[in-house]
């Protein structure tokens, strides 16, 4: 097997690297995990199930009930994964989007990754050095996450409740805060480049704000999560009209 | 047999199956976590694309100024409606808000079972597994094969406009949706304002800062938002 690639740090061809065979198997790897994980789970309720007081024809019927309810849900993550796969190649989109990650922290990710090296996702700029940094600081940052978790379930399992006596005022504001934060200023750097991304970004918040309103209104909650898809493919849309006919793209 | 002794042997079994999804869960996802690493990682050392350490930690710290707070806070939040078996699976297959506990939710909805009760945690553990098991198959076939064919048959401009402009119309919805759930105008403000300010007058006047914007626009936000909080009339006046 040929392990060096045919890289081109200057080169904008993404998906020359992002789809090489090598990803395809580490993706694959890590579905596995996911699957066989599963598995040992599920065989170890069916055992365990009388003493938690459960039967197993609740067992099932509970598999069912989940394994339906996600199906809306997933189907919206596959819209956007598949918007995402010229940006990033599909194993990295599988890998982070679809599972460890989502659409939202990864691309924010990606784009503050991007910034450190004076690139702009996606555009001239946006080549395979890009790229792979981008996509190793995103890599990086889920596997905090899960550093995180492997670190302190075994700590609140054990009950430790210092962690969990954090001052409930404290614990309402500071998480929104960061998040709105961390978006809103996302947001703001795009608002400062070309005219067609300011478009994008305010049709794009324009889409959602009507859907929310409309499963608002009309009690239609799967347009809650099916709202960031249809922002995307609308914002793309108006877009690549506005790109296409015209709106200068002073890059 | 007494009571005493069936529980016994109740807490015995639910301590296995405690220890079974606590190692397995374990090891799959430090599998999940090196095989994530390594696909970049791979990029970086065969690919010749002549990236520098120095590059990558810079980016990685860019990052974490934006994001480190959430790796912490995440876990401890979920914790309690995901228990410790779930914990290994959410944090592995993500998407855990908008798809996980709906899902979890109507497991145990549909069988009558509590959250925090061990039926509650079962129900759920099988929910997230039925969940999980919908989602893998989805994304293999939507997104790896159909997906891949697609992109494949699209035009090369629609593809090209379509990386250029994604991530701003990604960023206008989820900054509306976390808007409309979080329910916090006062912080809203605050984070509009604060990274109007550090976009058009903090970055333009000190270039230098550019990498840490998003940190500083967050750690900015939090602790405006904690000073600016509204306070309890009964605390004032006492």
């Amino acid at each position: 097997m040929k392990f060096s690639l045919p890289g081109d740090p200057d080169s904008t061809d993404i998906l020359a690297i992002a789809n090489v065979p090598v990803l395809w198997i580490l993706a694959i790897g890590v579905f596995t995990a996911i699957i066989l994980q599963t598995i040992v789970y599920v065989r170890a309720a069916r055992v365990a199930a009388p003493a938690a007081g459960i039967t197993s024809a609740e067992l099932k019927t509970s598999f069912r009930a989940g394994a339906v309810a996600a199906i809306g849900p997933s189907l919206a993550v596959v819209l956007v994964s598949v918007a995402l796969l010229g940006l990033f190649g599909t194993p990295a989109v599988l890998v982070r989007v679809g599972l460890v990650g989502s659409a939202a922290t990864e691309t924010a990710s990606a784009s503050i990754a991007a910034t450190t090296m004076g690139a702009v996702l996606g555009d001239a700029s946006y080549t395979q050095a890009v790229f792979a940094v981008a996509f190793m600081a995103m890599s990086l940052s889920g596997a905090m996450w899960m550093i995180a978790t492997l670190v302190l379930t075994p700590i609140l399992k054990r009950g430790d409740s210092r962690l969990r006596t954090v001052n409930p005022t404290l614990m309402a504001i500071i998480p929104a805060a960061a998040l709105l934060g961390a978006f809103a200023s996302l947001g703001m750097a795009e608002l400062g480049k070309t005219p067609v991304h300011v478009l994008t970004v305010l049709v794009s918040a324009a889409v959602m704000g009507v859907c929310l309103l409309v499963a608002h209104l009309f009690k239609q909650s799967w347009l809650r999560e099916w709202g960031l898809g249809f922002s995307i493919v609308i914002g793309l849309i108006v877009a690549y009209g506005a790109h296409t006919t015209g709106l200068p793209p002073v890059a | 047999m007494s009571s005493t002794t069936v529980t016994t042997a109740n807490s015995a079994i639910l301590a296995t199956f405690d220890r079974t999804t606590s190692r397995w869960g374990r090891l799959t996802m430090i599998a999940a976590l090196v095989m994530s690493l390594a696909a970049p990682f791979y990029l970086i050392v065969f690919a010749d694309l002549g990236i520098t350490s120095t590059q990558v930690w810079i980016a990685f710290l860019a990052v974490a100024a934006g994001f480190s707070f959430f790796w912490v806070v995440e876990p401890i939040t979920y914790f309690p409606i995901l228990g410790p078996a779930g914990m290994y699976q959410a944090f592995m297959i993500g998407n855990i808000a908008n798809k996980l506990l709906p899902s979890a939710l109507v497991a145990q909805a549909t069988i009558g079972a509590k959250a925090g009760t061990k039926r509650g945690e079962f129900s759920a553990l099988m929910a997230i597994s039925g969940a999980a098991i919908v989602h893998v198959l989805f994304m293999l076939v939507f997104v790896g094969i159909l997906g891949s064919w697609l992109v494949s048959i699209v035009p090369a401009d629609v593809t090209a406009v379509a990386r250029l402009y994604i991530f701003p119309s990604i960023i206008g919805a989820v900054v509306v949706q976390l808007v409309v759930t979080l329910k916090q105008p006062r912080v809203t403000l605050i984070a509009m304002g604060t990274a109007a300010f550090v976009y058009f007058v903090l970055v333009p006047s000190l270039p230098a800062l550019a990498n840490l914007a998003t940190g500083i626009t967050v750690i900015a936000t939090a602790s405006l938002a904690w000073f600016l909080r509204s306070k309890p009339r009964s605390a004032l006046s006492s």
